[in-house]
């Protein structure tokens, strides 16, 4: 017996480890029934960050807002959302979206409209990634120098367009890294919708361990899959730092860790 | 009112306060001392050391610490461990406490060893040539003077523990969000239990962040 084999005998003799399951992982149709997880999970993702820029980009003009009625709203919002826990919200939303949807909804999609659990999720991920997507392009803006809005505004650009042109393509190139690794912080958060029945990885995890009972296994396996993602793309955004100057780019870091921890 | 079902409920509410109270402190303090311990690896000059550093940091940061928890209460209860009792609720609670420790110690270590990285060498090669050993070194030059500049962040990552503290919740800790839960599916008064422990929660953190940034500013004037 070579000494491979003798490792493998000596950790299936331990009890609980179930090697006799071990085949699952390499099935075809195991393989399919992830891979249905992790297509859910990148969906989650994908439809989160997305929705939380477009919300967290107002969110962070309204808090830069000269105006108070716009800017403290935007403050409440931001720093109420981030002090909470983002299961929180999904379970929320897991529970009341559809009662809360329905008033809005009935009139196009009829009076038995019901909010899909991946919609709920995709509203309480969104709901907390905004704010701290608000906070990331707010960092950004602030980091440029004064000299940009003032210039832009000397040649008369008005405000959307100073915005548009000048500001926000700079600001969003700053943030690029931040926002990547932002990216590793949503698609491990979405791991928390499977508490309200989305069939993403963790749940089709959850449906192979009950069947099988070798939980051990599994969320080994399911942990693999989430590394090789969020590993690649932390690479990735640390590959992305660019020049920026250096207070700004202290400045989001110090930000995003709060925010990446959760 | 979130206030009138807190009083109608006292037992639930105050023991998920108390319980994510717990879980919070005693993740904190575990996330300290692996996160140490981690930040001493990765620059230790033994290159082995170095390298389980990095591969601890690298995965608990990125797998989500909801795996983590079911791995350590599910996975390790397959292998028959208990965390060292028979009790189901002692062992779900120190399961959630140990993945509190191990995930944000990854983050602790991070931190802790930017820190280290930024006191001058000078200051370390000063101190080999008045004779201290390495050990010395860290002890009475470099770690006293790293905790100071890494309070603000390492406030941050516990204000990041406290919210996160919630997970415990789906492996079956009566912690706050459990304690909601209860108690809309006892009452269907969703808005008031979920307001409650939303009030709860920014009990908890709001003064944890107020006290970060006060931190942070009288970090930078001692600077």
């Amino acid at each position: 017996m070579n000494p491979l084999e003798a490792l493998r005998a000596a950790i299936c003799a331990t009890p609980g480890v179930r090697c006799d399951t071990w085949h699952l992982f390499v099935d075809p149709n195991i393989i399919r029934f992830f891979g249905e997880g992790l297509r859910e999970t990148l969906l989650l993702s994908i439809a989160s960050v997305a929705l939380s820029f477009a919300v967290g980009l107002l969110f962070a003009l309204a808090r830069l807002s000269a105006r108070r009625w716009v800017r403290w709203p935007a403050v409440v919002y931001i720093e109420t959302i981030r002090a909470l826990p983002v299961l929180l919200l999904i379970v929320y939303f897991g529970i009341k979206g559809t009662a809360l949807f329905r008033p809005i909804a009935a009139p196009i999609a009829g009076e038995d409209f019901e909010l899909s659990r991946f919609w709920a999720g995709v509203l309480g991920l969104s709901l907390y990634t905004s704010a701290v997507l608000a906070e990331i392009i707010r960092a950004g803006i602030q980091a440029l120098p004064r000299g940009q809005t003032e210039a832009a505004s000397a040649l008369g650009l008005t405000y959307v367009h100073a915005m548009r042109f000048v500001i926000l393509p700079q600001a969003l190139r700053l943030m690029v890294p931040a926002m990547v690794g932002q990216l590793t912080t949503v698609i491990k958060d979405t791991s928390l919708v499977a508490t309200i029945g989305v069939f993403e990885l963790v749940r089709q995890g959850r449906v192979i361990y009950t069947q099988y009972f070798n939980p051990l296994e599994v969320f080994l396996y399911v942990a693999v899959i989430y590394f090789v993602i969020c590993f690649a793309l932390s690479q990735a955004s640390r590959r992305l730092e660019i020049q920026a100057p250096k207070e700004a780019k202290v400045k989001i870091e110090e930000l995003q860790l709060r925010d990446q921890v959760a | 009112m979130p206030g009138a079902i807190v009083v109608e409920f006292p037992e639930l509410f105050l023991t998920g306060l108390w319980l994510t109270a717990q879980l919070s402190v005693i993740g904190s303090l575990g996330a300290l001392l692996i996160g140490t311990a981690i930040a001493l690896f990765r620059i230790s000059p033994l290159p082995p050391l170095r390298w389980i550093g990095v591969a601890y940091v690298e995965f608990f940061r990125n797998t989500p610490l909801l795996v983590q928890l079911f791995f350590l209460f599910l996975g390790l209860g397959a292998l028959g461990f208990r965390f060292w009792t028979t009790d189901t609720f002692v062992a779900i609670f120190r399961a959630a406490a140990a993945g509190m420790a191990l995930y944000h110690g990854a983050y602790v270590a991070e931190v802790i060893r930017g820190g280290l990285l930024g006191i001058d060498r000078g200051q370390i090669e000063a101190a080999r040539s008045l004779g201290l050993s390495y050990a010395q070194t860290l002890r009475y030059v470099q770690l006293p003077q790293t905790f100071r500049s890494v309070v603000p962040p390492l406030g941050n990552i516990g204000i990041a523990l406290i919210k996160n503290t919630s997970l415990a919740s789906t492996i079956g800790v009566a912690e706050l969000l459990q304690a909601a839960e209860i108690v809309e599916s006892r009452t269907f008064r969703t808005e008031e239990a979920f307001g409650a422990v939303v009030l709860l929660y920014l009990v908890l953190t709001i003064p944890a962040s107020l006290g970060v940034n006060w931190l942070e500013k009288r970090m930078l004037i001692a600077r």
